[in-house]
């Protein structure tokens, strides 16, 4: 797949004011988008999620490494850069509350240079594509959150990029505004061959929308692969297993040992086995105290569970 | 420049629009600087020299048209950094391919048009209420404002770099007010050096034409050389801090923040 974000070993050191202190909000990371291809960018609230969106965005000037978009680079050949990646960086506030929503997508647009004949009917597919056709002349202050949520993301589609950068787009709206941002931005990906970067903390939305996701904690990537495939990982190592007594303390703390990321719920235990030997090292603590197992079964694992997993573990490690 | 017209064009719409949307605001604004007008014409009739009253007047209605236009002008760029940046719309202008700055100076031509119509409504409302009509030749009133407007938005450049770093410029912005108001008012016989102040020649010129009827024969190459020489530089020096602060504010991740 033809690669159309590079993103090359990028860091970001921030000064603390009052302390001087160093603060490294991105530490050496990596990861290329291609073309077409909704990514998921997750990670813990502090992660460098917000640095990293806001460096591809040119809005940010990193201490080391490089960001490319179409071969651009995003500091020193910024406004070429720029004309080929547009973003919703704070949702509804990215757009302006006195002017109606005609008058947002006009002005947004032609502050990008676009002249009005281009702008008019790129303005009508729009409103009909985003059901805000019958709000045209509605200023946006008496839109609901979702309508103005939709409205910013038409705004950064009005630019006519072939690259999106979308920070937590489904934040705050509800489950039916939520389920059609989600089947818009599908459409936009698929129809349109758009590249959408999408940093949210809603994995529902990684999970539907995502074909790959980078995972990062504190400035570092800790996961890059696609969400099938995480899922597929998580489903293959993930074991409920049904005991018929309780364990022992000396199990629990051999399994502490052996295996980091377990619950113990009473006489359920939820483990990960992170190879396939593992069955055999739980079978001997089991023996230890002849514990007997009712049922074993493989743990169906949803997105959410995948992300606390490989967070966790990051922290353990 | 095709690109910039397009760019002009929607920022003078969206300065129209605010101006219309906020009207509560923007009615307020204009009774607030004409009740200041009322205040010092009636301030002059009780404290100054009868004799001169008549003439005092005349300077006293340019000088705050001018002081109104400068307050207009220079604080623009840096109240529009500061509170886009507290709305959350700032990062997208930067996320044009437009330089920002071409943006920005779109944005302080825009304020300006729409200002001049609530300029020349204050003017001829000065006017009425004192009963003195100065000269308003706009062959040479025109060339001559436009001029010393460029040297407003070279300062207010200088303004939008420092409130891109620092967005918090109330305090700063209400100080600018007096500095405006002083260059606005001391005429250059008074204070010869401040021909290099930003607009004060302009002032001073303005106040020949419209108080003493010159027109724009009268004045000396010397004079036109300091109007121009005074934009050019203002506007220089003020999209250089700009840009300069711009690339710090980049680095140190202060593009957005409030």
């Amino acid at each position: 797949m033809e690669s159309i974000i590079e993103v090359n070993g990028i860091r970001k050191v921030y000064k603390k004011r009052k302390s001087k202190e160093a603060f490294v909000a991105v530490d050496g990371i990596s990861f290329q988008v291609g073309k077409g291809e909704i990514m998921g960018l997750l990670g813990p609230n502090g992660a460098g999620k917000t640095t990293t969106i806001k460096s591809i965005c040119g809005l940010l000037v990193p201490n080391e490494g490089s960001i490319s978009i179409h071969g651009y680079d995003s500091v020193n050949d910024r406004n070429k850069a720029l004309r080929h990646i547009s973003a919703v960086l704070e949702g509804n506030r990215n757009i302006y509350w006195r002017l109606t929503v005609f008058e947002n997508l006009e002005y947004f647009a032609g502050n990008r240079g676009m002249s009005k004949k281009e702008i008019l009917p790129y303005i009508e597919e729009l409103l009909d594509m985003f059901h805000l056709q019958d709000k045209r002349n509605e200023v946006v202050n008496n839109l609901s959150r979702g309508m103005q949520q939709k409205l910013a993301i038409c705004v950064a589609m009005m630019a006519g990029t072939d690259v999106i950068l979308l920070d937590e787009p489904t934040l705050g709206l509800d489950v039916e505004t939520g389920y059609e941002v989600r089947e818009i931005l599908k459409r936009i990906a698929f129809e349109e061959q758009k590249t959408i970067i999408i940093s949210t903390h809603d994995m529902d939305v990684v999970q539907d929308l995502c074909n790959r996701t980078v995972i990062i904690n504190q400035g570092k990537v800790i996961a890059n692969e696609q969400v099938s495939k995480l899922l597929n990982l998580f489903k293959t190592s993930a074991y409920k297993i049904h005991l018929k007594e309780s364990l022992t303390e000396e199990q629990v703390k051999h399994l502490e040992h052996k295996f980091p990321i377990h619950e113990w719920e009473g006489q359920i235990l939820n483990v990960n086995l992170d190879h396939e030997e593992a069955i055999y090292d739980l079978m001997d603590i089991l023996k230890m105290n002849r514990t007997s197992i009712e049922t074993i079964n493989q743990t169906e694992v949803n997105f959410e569970e995948v992300f606390m997993k490989l967070v966790k573990e990051e922290a353990v490690s | 420049m095709m690109t910039f017209a397009n760019v002009l064009r929607v920022n003078v719409k969206k300065e129209f629009l605010e101006l219309k949307r906020y009207f509560a605001n923007t009615l307020s604004m204009i009774l607030t600087m004409y009740f200041i007008f009322l205040g010092m014409f009636f301030g002059i009739q009780v404290v100054g020299d009868p004799a001169d009253v008549a003439t005092n007047t005349q300077y006293i209605i340019v000088n705050y048209v001018f002081w109104y236009l400068g307050m207009a002008t220079l604080q623009s760029l840096g109240f529009t950094i500061s509170q886009e940046a507290m709305r959350g719309t700032l990062e997208q202008l930067y996320m044009s391919p437009v330089s920002a700055w071409r943006i920005l100076l779109a944005r302080v031509s825009g304020m300006v048009f729409n200002h001049l119509f609530i300029i020349v409504f204050l003017l001829f409302a000065s006017m009425l209420t004192t009963g003195e009509w100065l000269n308003l030749n706009p062959v040479a009133v025109v060339p001559i404002l436009l001029l010393t407007v460029v040297s407003m938005i070279g300062v207010s450049f200088i303004v939008a770099g420092i409130s891109v770093i620092v967005k918090q410029i109330n305090a700063f912005l209400q100080i600018l007010q007096f500095i405006i108001m002083a260059f606005a008012f001391i005429p250059l016989s008074v204070a010869p050096y401040l021909v290099f102040a930003p607009f004060v020649k302009g002032v001073d010129m303005t106040r020949q034409v419209m108080i003493h009827g010159y027109t724009l024969t009268d004045f000396t190459a010397l004079d036109y050389i300091a109007l121009v020489g005074n934009g050019i530089a203002y506007v220089a020096i003020g999209v250089v801090l700009y840009r300069t602060c711009e690339k710090i504010a980049m680095k140190k991740g202060l593009l957005g923040h409030y």
